[in-house]
């Protein structure tokens, strides 16, 4: 368990973090959403100590924060960032092995450990692993940021906007990707982002964050039906709100007995997935994978709270 | 970067140095009636060898103080140092080497160590704004991800920052050494050892072959120098 309390950070007149507690449970991910210079940047360096905070602290489970030394304090904290700040001058190896390193584990811990990154985020340990940062894909580059980040089995991982420099194919295979190696692992995850769609589906609760407050915290379930604030309804979008709601949803909850034809839907999809299939096939009702089917009747339903 | 030309240079002054009666025939048009062609009050290799010293002695102190004056200078603790540094590295540039020699000569007596000093002092400047270029160009997110990964400011330092600065202090240390194998000429007024005692002899003695070989040797070093720190600081970009 994570928790921020009370946190404030001030420059001379601007409040860009004010008074903000938050909990994070352990195992499970937050996102911090909110439009450019609302404080969730300031927020996330403030849980590492990047940034030292004008009042408040952080107990990082039960423990003070301010009790140990900052650098300390980062190797137990996962950090990536957008640019992913990979050392140019050390191999991709190296530069998951950076946090083992500095806690000096031994070298063939260290060597088996950045394997094991390599292949859970699908990259190649022989032929990825001795390869330097300039020679790789900007999906690669973040992969390895993640892996750094994760090597020393950190007991949070803090994301900044970690996909914003990846294109929209890139950015849903990764965000799907993330999701996944976060259930295998139960990491625990603050993450910040500009994006309520990725904050939505990413995470299992959403601060909504405006000129250094927290709006409203609460699963992506509330913040989509009972928007706390004008801010929070603008930033969910009124126009993709019943989408986004779906998208919640495993189209497996709404599956019933019987047949229909037409392509199958995969059972891992979202209803709001289902949805755009039955619209995009013009049928009443499509198959489910393993059987079942989905109508177009229940998705109407399902699509608001 | 085609390395022939250089090795050509490096063959012909290597040639020079252990075999001068070789280059008689063409020094000798230079040189007056029945005057020397060939230096010969001193080897000329021992003289190249004493001016590479000389230039090496000046240049690693110089190196090691601006580096350490531009690293300390971008750390909170010696930020305010920034300006008072930049007047005394451009001082030590700008104060004309010679001047530096006369008024060293009381205190320090003739020969070598007025001439490292005054090189010494020519030396910090083009190294130190390298060194402070070098520091401000670093990609800040890697600056950030070795804070955020919890390395130590000296961790920072000696594994992340200083190496990704190399490349650019080199070029900074080179065009110094350059600077300095020419400046260091002017040892030989106070008589350092060097090849400016060839150049010197030369003037005072209207041997035009004497300031030929003295002059042509500086330029060669300078251009192989030169060379060697640009291949260097290539390998290591």
């Amino acid at each position: 368990m994570i928790g921020l309390h009370n946190l404030s950070k001030h420059y001379d007149d601007l409040r860009a973090v004010d008074d903000v507690s938050l909990s994070i449970e352990t195992g499970s991910v937050v996102a911090i959403v909110g439009t450019s210079g609302s404080g969730k940047s300031t927020l996330l360096r403030l849980v590492n100590r990047l940034i030292e905070p004008t009042a408040g602290h952080v107990t990082l489970n039960g423990q003070d924060t301010r009790d140990m030394p900052a650098f300390e304090l980062r190797r137990r904290i996962g950090y990536v960032i957008q640019d992913h700040g990979l050392f140019p001058h050390w191999t991709v190896a190296r530069n998951i092995a950076t946090v083992p390193r500095l806690l000096g584990w031994p070298k063939d811990k260290i060597r088996a450990r950045v394997e094991e990154l390599l292949r859970l985020l699908s990259l190649d340990p022989a032929t990825i692993g001795p390869r330097f940062p300039h020679q790789l894909s900007g999906g690669q580059m973040q992969r390895v940021g993640v892996a750094r980040a994760l090597a020393a089995r950190p007991e949070l991982l803090l994301m900044d906007e970690p996909f914003g420099a990846l294109d929209p194919v890139l950015r849903g295979k990764a965000q799907a990707d993330l999701r996944a190696i976060q259930q295998t692992l139960g990491s625990t995850i603050l993450l910040v982002t500009h994006d309520m769609a990725e904050a939505i589906r990413l995470s299992d609760r959403v601060a909504v964050m405006r000129a250094g407050r927290v709006e409203q915290f609460g699963t992506p379930a509330e913040i989509l039906s009972r928007p706390a604030t004008a801010f929070v309804r603008d930033l969910v979008g009124e126009g993709e709100r019943a989408f986004r709601f779906l998208s919640l949803i495993p189209a497996t909850d709404l599956a019933e007995e019987g047949a229909a034809s037409g392509q199958p839907l995969p059972r891992t999809a979202t209803a709001s997935e289902a949805l755009d299939a039955l619209i995009w096939q013009n049928a009443e009702a499509l198959p489910l994978e393993g059987g079942g089917r989905i109508s177009r009747a229940a998705l109407l339903r399902a699509g608001h709270p | 970067m085609k390395r022939w030309p250089a090795l050509v240079l490096l063959a012909a002054m290597l040639a020079f140095l252990l075999r001068p009666a070789l280059f008689v025939p063409l020094l000798a048009p230079l040189a007056p009636e029945g005057a020397p062609v060939i230096y010969d009050r001193a080897g000329l290799l021992s003289l190249t060898l004493a001016h590479l010293a000389l230039v090496a002695g000046a240049m690693v102190p110089a190196t090691l103080v601006a580096v350490a004056l531009g690293i300390f200078v971008r750390r909170p603790a010696g930020e305010a140092f920034l300006p008072l540094s930049r007047v005394v590295t451009g001082f030590g540039q700008t104060f004309p080497p010679v001047a530096v020699l006369a008024l060293t000569v009381p205190v320090l007596g003739f020969g070598t160590w007025p001439t490292l000093l005054a090189l010494f002092l020519y030396g910090l400047l083009p190294v130190f704004e390298n060194t402070l270029a070098a520091f401000s160009a670093l990609p800040p997110s890697v600056v950030e991800a070795a804070r955020g990964t919890g390395m130590t400011p000296r961790q920072r330092l000696w594994q992340v920052e200083l190496p990704l600065a190399l490349p650019l202090i080199l070029d900074g240390v080179r065009t110094a050494t350059v600077i300095s194998l020419s400046t260091a000429t002017i040892g030989s007024v106070v008589a350092a050892r060097g090849l400016g005692e060839v150049i010197i002899a030369g003037l005072t003695s209207q041997n035009l072959a004497f300031v030929a070989q003295g002059g042509v040797l500086v330029a060669v070093l300078a251009i192989l120098l030169a060379q060697g720190f640009a291949l260097l600081s290539a390998r290591l970009r």
